[in-house]
């Protein structure tokens, strides 16, 4: 192949010497941006015709030296990885040439599905961070990170447990009962998202990309930007783009860190005295202290009170650090990026570690002129690591939920006996000196120590690409990816107390696999027609094939305590964790984008998907987009008009378009299918399924219109963009009469809810001096979702929080998920009575134990009232944030940065959930807060009296208003000090860079939200039940130092 | 070079653009259900679904135990002990709303999935299924479906309608659904007549009557699964039900035998058994029992729905004591002698008394009983008696059959019933000891216009009352614009 590139070059070259009557030889050098020569450089002599008329390469020390025809106007210099330079030779016999990264110009060159696009050219919606914002910070995934960096997405990470999956929003909440959860290509493979641990401990798939070899992602968010993705598009589309070698010479990298975690604002509660003492008086108020129902003190084994402070048995200082080393480079027609990660991360509950082994293979060759192929290996290994429960991950009333277990327990009972055995009383922690049969749940500390939870994920996502360039302007390329994740999870309950005891010991092992391949192929024409006509058409097919199964044991009834695995002797086995499934999406897909004169371009997308999941009338969808940029400032009037004196540059961008979702929608979820059972013990078949032919995607109409421009010769640039999305079909459970006699509710297309929102971006550089700069990026979005109809017979729907308590609500004219609460009236302070407003809008006065002759629940009057409970609701408040957004700075001066990261979030409220229990007047230990509970008449306080076992005056039974707090924070997100050291030092040693930094994250967090972090979600990805706070354990502060080191 | 290349590469693409999309990916099969396709592609699975359609009446609480307590505790005997509306508090104080979750919602749901369980199969072997098993196997398994269709209908009038004495049928009774729903749909219906819903019942049983084997292949699958006599057994009920007294006798006389002892004398020779407690014991598959709901250690009746759990006490079989036995019910009736065997089910522990028979501890897999051979001979007395108006002596040697088998020493003759209204209401007397616990007092009551008895701490309600049926369920009035409450 390339001899015969070089045979035709050689005839050319002879035809040309025969035609030619004077050659000359036009020597020079070749160097990178920072004057290093380069080895290798293509050198091709050009003439009128822009045909090649001689070749030769550069040297060792970058020079070249080639002979040419007096036909040749100019020389092209090419170089993998670097961009394309042409120059003029007209009158020159040497010529010295800096070629450029073409990554330095990566920020202006944007991922757009099937390809990249230059900035200016782009007509969508799409948001850039670098890969440096999210690099060599403390968190599990790269996303963990995003928060605060793009306008219009909003991260909520939902508890301290790491490798939580975060809640990612693209401008608001999209969907009811499926998933509002972006599509995530990581080049340019859809990936598996989610969850994928099914034990206590949290498992990511997203975890498994390091996030130091990430070069950037692009979020892409309107029709135009996300409509090549079709049925998939809704949501919004992450593009994330790993590192690729760069030209030059090998380049070794190193990045570490170690850091420091802790929880922070955690509630304060009584401790073993007051604790003693105040439910003492509840006993008392409730009429049932005795010496035999009473709390008391015991002597510990020091001979003084037990006084036990829970949050120490179950919370710690992480230690956390993280290492990645990288090798990478490019030669004329290979570049590579290979990198090594390796981290170990504590959590701030103790048990509660990640650790991650990451291999990342990026290769890219050019085989000649014509064909170029490549692709990537990318394995890594984590091990999510817990004891138990930790109450957070839609958990939140779990009895061994450590968030929880540390704020109920009673603080005059200690996790140990005296004699330095556990305490414990069956399956609970034993009571001590209490006359009480209940203090606590679970006792902490045996968890902790006996039990485990873990999920180890081996997580591989390949791909191998064919590219064949004919022509100039035409690319074929053909793509096929994988993805493999597979988890083994591994639970082990003890024995001995908790969650073991009623089994006498439990061992759970069960794993399962999911698989897809993803088969692509494109055609792309790009070519200038009489220099003004700019076209560009790509199109494609592609099949996406996921396959999923699981199978596992579990066994219970231990032989003998020494068994904790599940090869180990167990009386009973049970099935656990069997699942199969499968999925198919099959997509022909084409986008022309066309641009006339630089001025103006237009820009289309179309794909037809065919899902597998979908009802068999209604398999194949159409999405598409329209869109269209004008940059004014290309306009001649424009100068004339010396606007060019103020706007350095000024777009208007505008699309339009019709996309779609099915994330989250089971495999099967459009059959009609039968299930198995038992009848006198033989099998049955059973219709258990009811299905919908005609069940097909949730479909967005989507409109953008934007305008971007600069100023100040583009040191302040500022984008602006409004947007309406407007979603129907929404997929909901739609009850039958129950007389129909259908097993199951039925899916059907039928709700519709829009979101509506502008956003606003500033990137400036307020200075930019010889030895310092600041940089400066501001974003605020603003969103308004609606739920405007669900369907006949579904007026509302109730979504519930760990299965117990049912805050949320959504409704039409509300946004999706408000709380659904009980209104509270405050506190008699006649009486001490809790006041409630029950449905009819008229106070109940509540006292859990009612003296002869007076009821629990009664009018003012005195009169006997209905029972107050959640049916008394009302859909109280929004837990959608109207702004939110980030503030990032930085600041250098010489080898000097700071950066400070701010993000914020307005308008939203939270159910706190957790402060019921912490005011539950059962055994449950209390926030000092109580301690202003009502005690005598008169006393003006928000705290009723204390009745013991009332469970209904602070929300432990229903949710209440008084448990509602506005969700406004500003957070100092990360802090980074950094200090490069001088190059004239490092050149010295070799070094090309080295920086050392110390950073925070989550230093400071200004809220009235009286929790420990008002950035939390029990339920985690949930689209209705958003915006609870229940038992949650609050996100680390970490504080760590790193280094950085290139050579 | 370059040219060949392309074309290469074209021909590649293009093949790749004209491949379709795979079919079996786009439409796949589950592997771990089946799918509705092939549901009656064999013999196997077309008689799983027929076992199907008896697990779920039995299922869930139906006649594998709550249909049977809530008939119970409206009557007389029964003391709420744990005022839980779980179980039953609101049944047995006649005070369910339409949306008590554990009775009025669930019951109707359940009912009526039975009932289109039974639809869709019945449609099924006519679209498939019996080409698939043949003529004589299809009706025998529709047989089945309708009789356990009949039975469903027949549950819900029992709770939610009013009986059929009053205006013979004409008041409004359940939606009467014939046609299998597997899909969304317009599934407003409006409730069908008392006497319509009883023409239906009637229909599927004399059916069933017609297409069913006159035999199982063994015990088990005698009392677990339909045969001939067990429509003929279930027809005596529901006439008996609507009053048809002469239509109880020309039944019942199909399968109980001129002159003692009574037997059935074809088909399954049902009898009496010699021992009263026999039938309550493993493996409870006596002829006597010719209908009974099997329960096993791995197919158990779920939780709060089991006979033992309601009626035992924890210091019996670890039971919950839901209801013991009202010292006012018939356990209080003289002439039920303490050596009657059937008083050994009747049982002091602490300061109550409690109905124990149903002994299993967890997970209390007693079979359930739903109907017995004694129903059917009292049944055929008391229609005599009601019938005739007179001191049948047919009817006296069938209550004699009855008593005698528990309590030899107790003989009824003529000379004891002064009128036909006395001999019925021994009759009526021997029903509550004889099927006490069995799920037969709810609709006793009601089927004869008596009020729903006075309790402790609960008025007695007059048969004409609001609550002397249930509410019809809040969810179907929601769904079904065409459905009115009672």
């Amino acid at each position: 192949m390339r001899k015969l590139v070089s045979f035709l070059a050689c005839c050319v070259l002879l035809i040309g010497q025969l035609h030619a009557q004077t050659n000359r030889t036009v020597t020079g050098s070749v160097t990178d941006e920072k004057g290093a020569p380069l080895s290798g450089v293509t050198v091709n002599a050009l003439g009128a015709d822009r045909k090649v008329s001689a070749t030769a390469l550069s040297d060792a020390s970058g020079n070249f030296s080639i002979r040419v025809t007096d036909k040749a106007r100019s020389l092209q210099f090419a170089y993998v990885g670097l961009e394309e330079q042409t120059v003029s030779i007209a009158g020159k016999n040497s010529v010295t040439v800096k070629l450029v990264s073409t990554s330095a110009n990566l920020s202006e060159v944007v991922v757009v599905g099937y390809g990249t696009q230059k900035k200016k050219d782009i007509t969508g919606s799409i948001a850039s961070v670098k890969g440096e914002a999210l690099a060599s910070k403390p968190v599990q995934s790269f996303e963990q990170a995003l928060g605060g960096r793009a306008a219009g997405v909003q991260i909520t990470i939902p508890s301290g447990v790491l490798n939580s999956p975060p809640v990612i929003r693209i401008r608001g909440t999209n969907s009811i009962s499926l998933s509002s959860y972006p599509l995530i290509v990581i080049d340019g493979i859809p990936t598996f998202t989610g969850d994928f641990s099914s034990t206590s401990a949290a498992g990511n798939a997203l975890a498994s990309i390091n996030p130091n070899d990430i070069e950037s992602v692009d979020v892409a968010k309107d029709a135009a930007a996300t409509a090549i993705y079709g049925s998939r598009a809704a949501n919004g589309v992450l593009f994330i783009t790993t590192k690729k070698g760069k030209a030059g010479r090998t380049k070794v990298s190193l990045d570490s860190w170690v850091g420091w975690s802790q929880v922070q604002r955690l509630p304060s509660l009584l401790d073993a005295f007051q604790y003693t003492d105040y439910k003492n008086e509840a006993l008392k108020n409730a009429g049932t202290y005795s010496a035999t129902n009473q709390f008391a003190l015991m002597n510990g084994p020091n001979g003084n009170p037990i006084n036990t402070r829970w949050y120490d048995y179950v919370y710690r200082n992480g230690v956390q650090h993280s290492n990645t080393v990288s090798v990478s480079g490019a030669n004329e027609s290979t570049s590579y990026y290979f990198s090594g990660g390796y981290t170990e991360q504590q959590g701030i509950i103790k048990r509660n570690d990640f650790k991650r082994l990451s291999l990342l293979m990026n290769i890219d060759h050019k085989a000649g002129k014509y064909v170029s192929m490549g692709g990537k290996i990318q394995y890594s290994n984590e091990k999510n690591l817990s004891a138990v429960s930790s109450g957070s991950l839609g958990d939140a009333f779990a009895t061994a939920g450590l968030g929880r277990v540390a704020l109920i327990t009673a603080p005059n009972v200690s996790p140990y006996n005296n004699d330095g055995t556990y305490s414990y009383s069956g399956a609970l922690i034993g009571v001590g000196a209490n006359k009480l049969g209940q203090v606590g749940f679970n006792n902490p500390v045996i968890q902790l120590d006996q039990n485990r939870a873990n999920a180890e994920t081996d997580h591989i996502i390949g791909n191998l690409y064919l590219q064949i360039k004919p022509v100039s302007w035409l690319t074929l390329r053909s793509t096929y990816g994988l993805d493999y994740v597979l988890v083994d999870n591994d639970q082990y309950y003890s024995p001995i107390s908790g969650e073991g005891f009623g089994s006498n010991g439990s061992v759970t092992s069960n794993f399962s696999k999911n698989k897809r391949t993803v088969f692509t192929n494109t055609i792309q024409f790009d070519k200038i027609f009489a220099d003004k006509h700019a076209v560009s058409l790509l199109g494609g097919v592609e099949q996406q094939r996921s396959t999923g199964l699981g199978y596992g044991l579990n066994r219970i009834t231990v032989s003998d305590p020494a068994f904790t695995n599940i090869q180990g002797g167990w009386a009973t086995p049970n099935a656990a964790g069997l699942s199969i499934g499968e999925n198919y999406l099959y997509s022909q897909f084409g986008r022309l984008t066309y641009t006339y004169n630089k001025k103006y371009t237009l820009n289309g997308s179309l794909r037809r998907d065919g899902a597998s999941q979908l009802g068999v009338n209604s398999k194949y969808g159409t999405f598409w987009a329209a869109s269209a940029a004008w940059d004014i400032a290309a306009e001649n009037f424009w100068s004339s008009m010396k606007l060019d004196n103020v706007f350095s540059n000024f777009k208007i961008r505008a699309s339009y378009g019709k996309v779609g979702n099915i994330g989250g929608l089971g495999n099967f979820a459009s059959l009609s299918t039968f299930g198995s059972g038992l009848y006198g013990g033989n099998s049955t078949v059973a219709f258990g399924s009811a299905g919908n032919n005609d069940l097909t995607w949730e479909t967005s109409k989507k409109t953008d219109i934007g305008i971007n421009f600069g100023i100040l010769k583009d040191r302040v640039n500022f984008e602006l963009t409004y947007y309406n999305s407007n979603t129907d079909g929404l997929l909901l459970f739609v009850p039958q009469p129950p007389s129909a006699g259908l097993p199951s509710t039925i899916p059907k297309n039928v709700g519709t809810m829009y979101n509506r929102g502008f956003e606003f971006g500033v990137n400036a550089t307020p200075i930019r001096g010889k030895d310092f700069t600041w940089t400066s990026a501001f974003n605020i979005s603003y969103n308004k979702n609606m739920v405007t109809s669900l369907a006949l017979g579904l007026d509302q729907i109730i979504a519930s929080t760990g299965g117990l308590e049912n805050p949320s609500i959504t409704k039409p004219g509300y946004p999706i998920g408000m709380l659904f609460v009980t209104q509270t009236k405050g506190v008699d302070p006649a009486t001490g009575r809790r006041i409630f407003v029950n449905g009819a809008g008229k106070d109940v006065y509540f006292q859990h134990v009612a003296p002869a002759g007076q009821f629990r629940f009664s009018y003012a009057d005195g009169t006997v009232a209905p029972t107050v409970s959640s049916a008394d609701a009302v859909v109280y408040r929004n837990t959608n944030p109207k702004f939110y957004g980030g503030f990032d700075n930085t600041f250098r001066y010489k080898g000097f940065e700071l950066n400070a990261l701010f993000t914020y979030q307005f308008g939203s409220y939270l159910y706190y959930g957790t402060n019921a229990g912490l005011r539950d007047q059962r055994f449950w230990n209390n926030s000092t807060d109580v301690l202003q509970r009502w005690q005598k008449a008169g006393d003006v306080t928000a705290i009723p009296k204390p009745i013991f076992g009332d469970n209904l005056s602070n929300g432990s039974s229903f949710p209440l208003d008084i448990n509602v707090f506005k969700g406004d924070f500003v957070k100092l997100r990360t802090l980074t000090f950094g200090y490069n050291l001088p190059k004239s030092l490092l050149e010295k040693v070799k070094i090309s860079n080295a920086r050392f930094y110390v950073a925070g994250n989550n230093l400071l967090i200004l809220t009235k939200y009286p929790g420990p972090d008002p950035e939390v979600s029990s339920n985690g990805n949930g689209s209705s039940n958003f915006g609870i706070d229940r038992n949650t354990v609050a996100n680390q502060r970490t504080i760590t130092v790193g280094v950085n080191v290139g050579f | 070079m370059k040219k060949n290349l392309l074309y290469i590469v074209l021909a590649a693409l293009g093949m790749q653009f004209a491949s379709c999309a795979k079919d079996e990916y786009l439409n796949p099969v589950p592997t771990n259900s089946i799918s509705a396709e092939t549901a009656f592609d064999s013999k196997d699975r077309i008689e799983g679904q027929v076992r199907a359609i008896y697990a779920s009446i039995k299922n869930a609480g139906m006649y594998g135990g709550r249909y049977q307590i809530f008939n119970d505790i409206r009557g007389e005997e029964f003391s709420n002990d744990r005022t839980n509306v779980v179980t039953g508090f609101d049944i047995w104080n006649y005070t369910p709303s339409n949306s008590s979750t554990n009775s009025v919602l669930n019951h109707w749901s359940r009912a009526y999935y039975v009932i289109n369980l039974a639809n869709v199969f019945i449609d099924g072997m006519a679209a498939k299924g019996t080409n698939v098993v043949g003529a004589t196997l299809s009706g025998n398994f529709v047989a089945e479906a309708r009789l356990l269709r009949a039975m469903s209908y027949y549950s819900l009038l029992q709770l939610y309608a009013r009986p059929y004495w009053d205006g013979n049928g004409a008041k409004p009774g359940v939606p009467l659904r014939l046609k299998g729903n597997t899909g969304s749909g317009d599934y407003a219906l409006a409730r069908a007549t008392v006497a319509e819903v009883y023409t239906q019942i009637l229909a599927d049983l004399t059916f069933a009557e017609q297409n069913l084997p006159l035999t199982n292949a063994s015990a088990l699958l005698n009392t677990t699964r339909a045969h001939r006599n067990t429509a003929i057994a279930l027809k005596t009920r529901v006439y008996l039900s609507m009053g048809k007294y002469a239509e109880v006798i020309t039944e019942a006389n199909k399968i109980v035998s001129a002159a003692p002892p009574f037997t059935a004398t074809t088909g399954v020779n049902h009898a009496l058994q010699a021992d009263y407690t026999n039938i309550f014991k493993a493996p409870y598959t006596t002829t006597e029992s010719i209908l009974s709901m099997p329960f096993a250690s791995n197919e158990t009746p779920g939780t709060q729905n089991q006979l033992g759990y309601y009626y035992g006490p924890s210091a019996f079989n670890g039971g919950n004591g839901e209801y013991s036995l009202l010292s006012t019910g018939i356990v209080s009736n003289a002439g039920w002698l303490a050596t009657d065997r059937r008083r050994s089910f009747v049982q002091a522990f602490g300061s109550k008394t409690y109905l124990t028979k149903y002994s299993v501890p967890s997970n209390f897999i007693d079979y359930a009983p739903v109907i017995r051979y004694a129903e059917v001979l009292l049944n055929l007395a008391e229609a005599r008696v009601r019938s005739t108006s007179s001191v049948d002596a047919q009817a006296i040697l069938l209550l004699n059959a009855v008593r005698g088998r528990s309590d030899a020493t107790t003989v009824f003759t003529a000379l004891n019933f002064a009128t036909a209204t006395a001999l019925a209401d021994q009759i009526m007397i021997e029903r509550r000891i004889e099927l006490l616990g069995e799920g037969l007092r709810g609709s006793d009551i009601t089927r004869l216009g008596l009020p729903l008895p006075a309790k402790p701490g609960v008025s007695a309600i007059p048969n004409t009352g609001q609550q002397y049926i249930w509410p019809i369920s809040a969810d179907e009035l929601l769904l079904n614009p065409l459905c009115k409450d009672n």
